[in-house]
């Protein structure tokens, strides 16, 4: 259980800070593009490292599991002390790496403690599963409640914890690794790793700076994405063969994805049922492919880690292929929410000089926003005045904005539809070896 | 095998119900061609007509420049402004002053023929339209209250 719960916070450090990423942004005043290496750093180190930690921990695997956690949380002390956004983005990369060490290692300790690979590679794939969906929404609530630095105070003494685990543990030599790995399953885990990095980034983002959610409720609001994941991985063991549940999955998670990219109107509401249907698919396909990647391979670490390296270089993949289309997009929604909030004023009934003013605000405010990485408030844009001249033009202008900021979005999801769907490709083009 | 028809069917259903809804089309609404005609809105007052004299001026010196009315009115929001509006449309500024100066002139004489302006009014407006120029009136423009 302990081991479990170490899993599950280092992996969910892959999106734990995406709802902290604005006030992050206020803090260190940096361009958005270089924000986004506070989540590149953590994954690209974990991706690299994976395969050298899993190699280590096979030989000394409570080692290599107590030295991970002592690293993590003095790089997690660093991140949450971080005078710098270097010193930050320096102390995520060593995260990673601290963190691949514990994640390999957690699994060869599992294998010894519950003395069954199988059940060790469950309760490890589920641990991950929980983990990675539950980032956003953990993130979003010590985000609103203490602070974006209490993300890496919090998680320091959660992992230490988790030392209590090698009591007892018996370091026992695990033979080379009998196998190569499974390149269809790694080859789709970092497909949809690369897909997911919409539903565990962008729609934070979209619901938090495009809908002006604070963190909490946005916190809340995803949280239905890890329970559909929990439920599935549980419920969806009994799917046979494995190929058909990752199958399953897969599509699922297309489908949740492609229903965010047209979204019908602006609102959390409108995302609980895609975010089910890809928590769903989550904990299907994952779970599959993990259990496939691990199936009647000797040195469990070893095959762990190419999974792990196979997830986060994926989510890095999907950071840089999805990031420039989201920003290009964001962009052309600037010039047409500026020229249809100018529509608006124009064609109101509020007075004509008034109409000047505000649509003088409009562009100030666009151009403010754009610099600060927030949405305008509308209201302020409008000012304070009575009448319903006024409400319809607030109500109008942000319609408007609603509808820039959510098409914004659109074409990112579809591409991370697009490339979740791909995984298809390497799951049927194997699925004989999938067939257990 | 089920399992993927299941999964198939529940993404499916969801992309249907979500398209059916509008959302291929939610997005900011299209601006107006500067080149189609518009209500004339029966103004009350002086100051509604001269916001229509202006608006339908607008319209004509857009409707030359192939850009859109919104775009011009965001021109005149300042000095920098109009300069970068005439860099990026490659137009002098003297152009694009007597773009909205012909313009104005129009729809004066529009307005007046449509009965929304008393002639005296519309030879006044005639007279400012003619003496004062558009940077001078983006200069104007920034003094009004809420500026």
């Amino acid at each position: 259980m302990v081991l479990a719960l170490s899993v599950g916070v280092v992996l969910a450090d892959s999106s734990v800070v995406t709802i902290a990423l604005p006030d992050i942004l206020a803090r260190y005043h940096v361009e958005i593009s270089t924000l986004a290496w506070v989540l590149t750093a953590f994954n690209l180190a974990l991706a690299l490292s994976a395969l050298p930690a899993a190699f280590l921990a096979r030989r000394r695997p409570a080692h290599v599991f107590g030295l991970g956690i002592l690293v993590f949380v003095a790089a997690s002390l660093v991140c949450g002390f971080a005078g710098s956004f270097g010193v930050l983005v320096a102390g995520r990369a060593v995260q990673g790496v601290a963190g691949a060490a514990v994640v390999c290692a957690a699994l060869d300790l599992l294998s010894q403690l519950t003395e069954t690979d199988a059940r060790a590679a469950r309760i490890w794939t589920l641990a991950g599963i929980v983990g990675a969906a539950l980032g956003p929404a953990v993130g979003g609530i010590l985000t609103q409640l203490l602070g974006w630095e209490s993300i890496f105070f919090v998680q320091a003494p959660v992992v230490l914890f988790a030392l209590v685990a090698l009591r007892g543990a018996r370091v026992v030599p695990v033979p080379e690794p009998a196998e190569r790995p499974h390149v269809g399953a790694n080859v789709a885990l970092l497909l949809i790793s690369g897909g997911l990095v919409a539903a565990l980034f962008l729609l934070v983002i979209l619901l938090i700076n495009g809908w002006r959610l604070d963190p909490l409720p946005a916190g809340l609001a995803v949280t239905i994405m890890p329970v559909a994941a929990i439920a599935a991985a549980r419920f969806g063991k009994t799917i046979e063969p494995l190929w058909a549940r990752a199958t399953s999955g897969v599509i699922l998670i297309a489908g949740g994805l492609a229903a965010l990219g047209w979204l019908p109107h602006a609102g959390a509401a409108w995302t609980f049922p895609p975010q089910l249907a890809i928590g769903a698919g989550l904990g299907l396909a994952l779970s599959a492919l993990t259990e496939r990647a691990l199936a009647g391979r000797s040195a469990q670490a070893v095959h762990g880690g190419w999974t792990i390296a196979a997830r986060h270089a994926g989510v890095v993949v999907g950071l840089l292929l999805l990031t420039p289309i989201f920003t290009t997009d964001l962009h052309h929604s600037e010039r047409d929410v500026l020229a249809s909030g100018t529509a608006a004023v124009l064609d109101s009934r509020i007075p004509p000089l008034d109409k000047i003013a505000v649509a003088r605000h409009i562009a100030v405010a666009v151009d403010e926003a754009k610099q600060e990485a927030r949405i305008p408030d509308v209201s302020e844009v409008v000012g304070t005045h009575k009448g319903s001249a006024y409400a319809d033009l607030v109500s109008k202008l942000q319609d408007q904005l609603d509808r820039a900021v959510t098409q914004a979005f659109s074409r990112a999801f579809l591409a991370a539809a697009l490339l979740s769907l791909a995984a298809l490709v390497p799951i049927l083009l194997r699925r004989r070896e999938v067939s257990v | 095998m089920r399992a993927i028809v299941w999964a198939a069917a529940a993404s499916l259903a969801l992309i249907v119900v979500y398209l059916a809804l509008g959302g291929a089309s939610y997005a900011p609404a299209r601006v107006a061609d500067p080149c189609s005609p518009r209500d004339w809105r029966n103004p009350q007052g002086l100051q509604q007509t001269a916001e229509q004299i202006v608006l339908s001026a607008l319209d004509g010196a857009a409707c030359k420049l192939h850009v859109s009315r919104e775009e011009m009115v965001l021109a005149f929001g300042s000095r920098d402004a109009l300069r970068a509006f005439a860099r990026k449309h490659h137009v002098s500024t003297q152009k694009l002053d007597e773009l909205v100066r012909s313009g104005l002139m129009r729809s004066i004489d529009d307005a007046e023929q449509a009965g929304a302006l008393n002639p005296t009014i519309g030879d006044l407006m005639r007279g400012f339209v003619r003496r004062f120029p558009v940077a001078e009136l983006v200069d104007l423009l920034q003094q009004l209250p809420g500026f």
